[in-house]
């Protein structure tokens, strides 16, 4: 990343880097304060460490100058201070980079401190230095694990971007989140601007969209349906994208005729990305579902794809090195993804999640299809299916649906019924709640527990 | 305050007209499998869910397997206030 930012510093020095409602940091300035956060690490004898602060201007430079010195560093996701504490003791953070005074039984150390360090005199030692860097996962259940990975690997497929300096990306993702990293690599290495609200959610995402007048984007399904109920309800501007991509859970059909028409003057890509294996290259069709020619790719692929028994599977050389206090993974190795999927035509079509099955009285449901039909009902903002206890067979198709504004709730529920009334028995729903927001966890839908949470 | 059984009665046949089931002749003596209304087991499965949802407990989780409408009715009559669901 840091060769990224050089680059960037040396030919546009005053191009806007990284802005938020308060702060502009331009490259040249984003470069100054990742040596001093590299010679303020190095000067602690700091080798790994977490950081627990969300501001964009804060952890992009420290994360910048943890590659340049080396330092493992890893963000975590907004929480508590007792969730925070328990993060660094179970990754074994002797040391956060924190502005919170809460922290108990943890060194801090406040960013501001290492941010104006005098930076480094010297230059970082020749050859090929490790350049770790650990995300944590957002596991919809247990507890979350530590993805190591290496700066090297991360900023692979980036080196093929072409400069876009005039264009200016929202960050919707958290930069605790792969994706987050993945949106920060791609905003470098085209020297454009990343713009980055916080809190990360869809409200100040359009918000910032309007005022800083962004025009590219990078989020989930979910974040983007309900971006788009923000702007159905407030009716204020729409935001001029030329770029949409969507990523990190599968896509309903309806979604990007929806985006589409709500911007049509953007082009709509997906990719398909996990924390542990990046993110294979763009698909710029506008179709759901995944071209089944990348299944055929050869050797050389970054990321190669292959569906056994139903699952799709994965081969990655740039992926994750391994769980933190695991054994390595083998780069040539496949390992199994945990998306469903059914093979329709050209296309790789998500039927969701292994973990996310609905098992109803010995019959296996996938959520996903379901959920499809329901988000096309009219009125339907955003749907949820997922399993909910049942006495008689275990579990019941069950979903969660937020209406749109002055919708009749009877009616809706009535239409969801008849829209699923050809489904095979099992797979209808069963339990129909009208809720005012669904469970999501990094702005992805969870499936996999029922509503009482 | 415990359930009524107009209320109970009001539940069951809401979960009819939505499951399209017919309620003409429907009575607390009317069997609820066959040779009655004729529910299947995932009907039955939703009845309990929605009871639930309602009533705030269902006799099929309590692991009571009742055969009418009177039954279910009973059940509710039986359990006492404590049933109240925490909101109404």
């Amino acid at each position: 990343m840091i060769e990224f930012l050089r680059d960037r510093a040396r030919a546009d020095p005053g191009r806007p880097a990284v802005v938020t409602d308060q702060v502009s940091l331009t490259y040249r300035q984003l470069l100054d304060r990742a040596h001093s956060a590299a010679a303020g690490l190095r000067a602690r004898g700091i080798a790994r460490v977490g950081i627990a602060d969300f501001e964009a201007p804060i952890v992009v430079p420290l994360l910048a100058g943890a590659a340049l010195a080396g330092v493992e560093a890893c963000v975590y996701p907004p929480d508590d201070a007792a969730a925070l504490v328990a993060l660094a003791n179970r990754f074994d953070h002797g040391v956060l980079v924190s502005d919170r005074d809460d922290l108990d039984g943890v060194d801090v150390v406040r960013p501001g401190a290492l941010l104006s360090s005098a930076a480094l005199s010297s230059a970082p030692p020749p050859g090929r230095t490790p350049r770790p860097h650990l995300v944590l996962t957002t596991g919809t259940t247990g507890a979350p694990r530590g993805v190591r990975h290496d700066w090297d690997r991360i900023v692979q497929a980036a080196r093929r971007v072409k400069p876009e300096p005039a264009a200016r990306w929202l960050l919707a993702y958290g930069l605790h989140q792969f994706a987050g990293l993945q949106v920060l690599v791609h905003v470098f290495a085209a020297g454009a601007t990343l713009v980055a609200p916080a809190p990360r959610r869809p409200r100040e995402g359009l918000a910032a969209m309007r005022v800083h007048a962004v025009d590219h984007a990078s989020a989930t399904p979910t974040y983007w349906r309900f971006l788009l109920a923000e702007m159905r309800s407030d009716r204020g501007p729409v935001p001029g994208l030329k770029q949409i991509t969507l990523g990190g859970e599968a896509i309903p059909g309806p979604l990007l005729d929806d985006l589409r028409e709500a911007f049509p003057a953007a082009e709509v890509s997906q990719i398909y990305a996990a924390s542990e294996f990046g993110a294979s290259s763009s698909i710029r069709d506008g179709r759901p579902g995944l071209p089944t020619g990348l299944l055929e790719r050869g050797d050389d692929a970054d990321v190669a794809l292959k569906v056994v028994d139903g699952e799709l599977w994965v081969r990655s050389r740039i992926g994750m090195l391994g769980y933190y206090g695991e054994e390595p993974v083998d780069a040539a190795g496949w390992r199994a993804t945990g998306d469903l999927v059914e093979l329709d035509g050209d296309r790789i079509r998500f039927r969701g999640r292994t973990s996310e099955i609905i098992n109803v009285g010995g019959v296996k449901v996938h959520p996903l299809p379901i959920e499809e039909r329901i988000a096309a009902v009219a009125g339907v903002d955003v749907a949820r299916v997922y399993a909910r206890p049942n006495a008689m067979t275990g579990s019941i198709v069950a979903v969660e649906v937020v209406v749109q504004q002055d919708v009749d709730t009877d009616r809706v529920d009535l239409a969801i019924r008849e829209a699923c009334a050809d489904l095979p028995a099992a797979a209808r729903p069963r339990s129909i709640r009208f809720v005012d927001v669904l469970v999501t966890q990094g702005e992805k839908i969870v499936r996999s527990v029922s509503g009482e949470r | 305050m415990a359930h009524t059984s107009g209320h109970v009665e009001g539940t069951i046949r809401k979960f009819l007209r939505r499951a399209k089931k017919s309620e003409d002749g429907v009575s607390a003596q009317t069997r609820l499998y066959a040779g009655g209304i004729g529910l299947t087991s995932l009907d039955t499965a939703e009845l309990a869910a929605v009871l639930e949802d309602e009533l705030g407990t269902d006799p099929f989780s309590h692991g009571f397997m009742p055969e009418t409408i009177g039954e279910i009715v009973d059940f509710y009559d039986k359990l006492g206030p404590e049933a109240e669901p925490a909101s109404p």
